[in-house]
């Protein structure tokens, strides 16, 4: 469990980051007005490193768990965050041309932005399950290409999705380069279609096991939001 | 921005990225978020269509010019193909039962495909093996395309099971090795080759050698002829109970099933004929028994889109020669009037059933029409004659016409009895009826054979050909149904030679009469045979 929790923290702080008016200054978030527009910029940036801090506490005192089990949680953890993961990722986001960029441009991007953290998130939860090297493999698989199906969903949603159910502006994106305007949306479906049906082959040594992860795999082809 | 890329780049470039990097059925993931229903669906279609490529493979390798009609082609395609969907659904609907609880989906759901296949093949060998008289490369070829069906139809099968299993477990396999299924499409074809090329051929007909007799072998078959129940025709049974008799349980059989079974010596499975009407396509001599549930379709609707068209039971539906047709082949002058599914045949003069009822307004007109060719022709020296008479059959539900056609058969019974009993002929009257109204009644051969006692054997309905034959001279064939039954006849008269068989009966293919067909299907309509 605590693997879990401290990547909802982790994911928690870098909403809050993303939302500033430095990075992509949006309004709202899960329908409701974004943080740094109830309790001012500075507020949010504390909430978000406590957030990031309170992350790592977690792992370092998860229970059922063996020491080593934890360093290796946090490790993760740290990569995805760090300047390999979310921050780099968002640093070449903010930097990029929209006119210049490319796909392996925007592939770089998101596999730090956001596959970083699916990667992390689900690497963590079998590190703790004490998960071979083999098993790791085949789910860092699976995580890699969810990470980048859910990243073009989101594209495509903000070209084609409807406010209402998404719980935030459309179009916000629509000046910057993703997969949905470099490819067209027709493309950019068959695309995560084939991304998450890698993501499901990569269960098959876990079998059923994997179900609940399989699971994801619907849920980010079907997610309105 | 920089120059879009396509989707085969944006793919090609991902993958060396890192992603799309698992083996996987494009074509599985999309039924499974489609809906649970949908997953089988191709197989079901891919599963008609093959089995319908089987079945036109099979009857082309054996209907001498059947691939000539494209139009014969497309009915028989499309008559299998629709008649499939059902069976193929209901295996589909127990696929996708197992799929949901396979704790192996991967390797079950290649055993599945296997079975598909091999049921495809299956109906294209047996197909082929027993319909076709001689398995020439051309049947082989056919295996090509039917291959090729069976390994669609077992992808189809794989993923809708896997699709079926996925959506149950969330389990996905990753893709087998398509060569399990290359190597059972080759495994497929060369048991193919194997049974054709070991196949034995049907045994070749041999000349019967004919023991000359010297009085002539007269048949009578009497359709109708009631002589067990309340109202049976008491002055026949009279004059028949001084005959020898075999007899059968009656049951309900088309006329023209019934009479062909007498007359042929084989099952109706054998010789092809089963029905008053059959479903052709027009202009080709294959006929079409429209399968359990589809026959609205094919009676129904296929004649008015012009596909197909209804035509009355022929000789060319007939796979198994008639008595008369075996006795004439054996150099025994032959005649035989009225029978149905009859045609003309080298050696004997054979009056169709159809121009008897063409002539005739009733069941006691069509008996007086055969009465009267069957007394004028006989008496040419023929060594076997036969006349077939429904005016009974016809005139059941008319106790007056009845009546008039029972005192015809009494009269001609009479005449024929009285011959002999002076040796002038071998007397066989076949009396059985395709409708029987009774309870226990019976079908009966009642033989007159010089001075024989009368008595009674139980025999069969296939029985009766080769019991006339034989009396006749003619060895029986030892591949029919049925056995001569020494018993009705005079001590040491039956030929005790058997011959392997009397071979298929090969017919040219008749031309169509659309026209006649019409006018005969609309008399058999108003005789009663037809509703």
């Amino acid at each position: 469990m605590a693997p879990a929790v401290a990547v909802e923290l982790v994911h928690a702080a870098s909403l809050v980051l993303d939302d500033l008016p430095s990075m992509d200054d949006a309004p709202r978030r899960r329908g409701r007005p974004a943080l740094h527009r109830v309790h001012g910029v500075a507020t949010a940036e504390l909430a978000s490193v406590a957030l990031l801090a309170r992350a790592f506490e977690v792992v370092a005192e998860a229970p059922d768990t063996t020491p080593g089990a934890r360093v290796r949680i946090g490790r993760e953890l740290a990569a995805a965050v760090g300047a390999s993961g979310c921050c780099s990722g968002q640093a070449a986001d903010l930097s990029a041309d929209p006119a210049a960029v490319t796909l392996d441009d925007l592939e770089a991007i998101h596999a730090r932005k956001t596959g970083a953290l699916f990667v992390a998130a689900v690497r963590g939860g079998a590190i703790a399950g004490g998960a071979g090297e083999r098993l790791l493999t085949s789910l860092t698989k699976f995580a890699r290409n969810l990470g980048l199906a859910f990243q073009i969903t989101d594209d495509l949603l903000d070209l084609e999705g409807d406010p209402r159910t998404m719980g935030k502006d459309a179009g916000r994106d629509a000046h910057r380069a993703n997969f949905a305007t470099i490819l067209g949306a027709p493309s950019s479906h068959r695309l995560v279609d084939e991304l998450l049906e890698s993501a499901l082959a990569a269960l098959s040594p876990l079998g059923r096991r994997a179900a609940v992860l399989a699971d994801l795999a619907r849920v980010v082809r079907d997610r309105r939001s | 921005m920089t120059e879009r890329p396509t989707l085969d780049e944006a793919r090609a470039r991902l993958k060396e990225l890192g992603y799309l990097d698992a083996r996987v059925d494009r074509l599985l993931f999309r039924p499974v978020f489609a809906g649970r229903g949908g997953a089988f669906l191709p197989a079901i279609l891919i599963g008609a269509f093959a089995a319908a490529l089987a079945a036109v493979a099979a009857v082309e390798a054996s209907e001498t010019g059947f691939a000539s009609s494209p139009l014969s082609v497309l009915v028989l395609f499309l008559f299998v193909f629709v008649g499939n969907l059902v069976p193929a659904a209901l295996l589909a609907a127990v696929l996708g039962a197992a799929a949901e609880r396979s704790r192996r989906p991967g390797l079950d759901a290649t055993l599945a495909a296997l079975a598909a296949a091999g049921v495809i093949f299956g109906l294209w060998i047996t197909g082929t093996y027993g319909l076709a008289r001689e398995l020439s490369l051309r049947s082989l070829i056919w295996g090509i395309p039917v291959a090729a069906s069976a390994l669609f139809l077992a992808a189809a099968v794989r993923l809708g099971f896997l699709a079926r299993a996925l959506a149950a477990s969330g389990s996905l396999p990753g893709r087998q090795a398509r060569r399990v299924f290359a190597a059972a499409a080759a495994v497929g074809l060369l048991a193919a080759i194997l049974l054709f090329a070991t196949r034995r051929e049907p045994p070749a007909a041999e000349a019967p050698r004919v023991s000359p007799r010297k009085v002539p072998t007269i048949v009578l078959a009497v359709d109708g002829l009631d002589l067990d129940g309340a109202g049976k025709d008491e002055g026949a049974a009279r004059q028949l109970s001084a005959g020898a008799i075999g007899w059968w349980p009656s049951a309900p059989a088309s006329p023209p099933e019934l009479w062909t079974n007498l007359a042929t010596g084989a099952s109706p499975a054998a010789h092809g004929v089963r029905a008053l009407a059959r479903v052709r396509p027009a202009g080709s001599p294959l006929a079409l028994r429209p399968p359990f549930g589809t026959s609205w379709l094919l009676r129904g609707i296929g004649p008015r889109v012009g596909l197909v068209a209804n035509a009355p039971v022929s000789g060319a539906d007939r796979r198994r020669p008639d008595f008369w047709e075996v006795s004439a082949s054996a150099g025994i002058p032959s005649l035989s009037v009225g029978w149905w599914a009859a045609a003309p045949w080298p050696g004997a003069t054979v009056v169709e059933n159809r121009m008897i009822l063409a002539r005739a307004k009733s069941g006691v007109e069509a008996d007086r029409i055969a009465i009267g060719i069957f007394a004028a022709d006989v008496g040419n020296g023929f060594g076997v004659g036969t006349v077939y008479l429904p005016g009974c059959d016809i005139e059941r539900d008319d106790p007056r016409a009845l009546g008039e056609a029972r005192r015809g058969i009494e009269t001609l019974l009479a005449e024929w009895i009285a011959r002999a009993r002076r040796s002038d002929c071998v007397l066989v009257v076949l009396a059985a009826d395709s409708h029987p109204r009774t309870p226990g009644a019976l079908g009966r051969i009642v033989v007159f054979d010089g001075d024989a006692s009368p008595r009674s054997v139980r025999i069969r309905p296939e029985d009766a050909a080769p019991s006339i034959l034989a009396r006749s001279g003619v060895p029986a064939a030892r591949d029919l149904g049925g056995a001569p039954v020494a018993a009705l006849f005079a001590a040491g008269s039956v030929e005790t030679l058997t011959v392997a068989s009397w071979g298929p009966r090969v017919v040219p293919a008749a031309a169509a009469r659309p026209e006649s067909d019409r006018e005969y299907l609309e008399k058999l309509r108003s005789l009663g045979y037809l509703k």
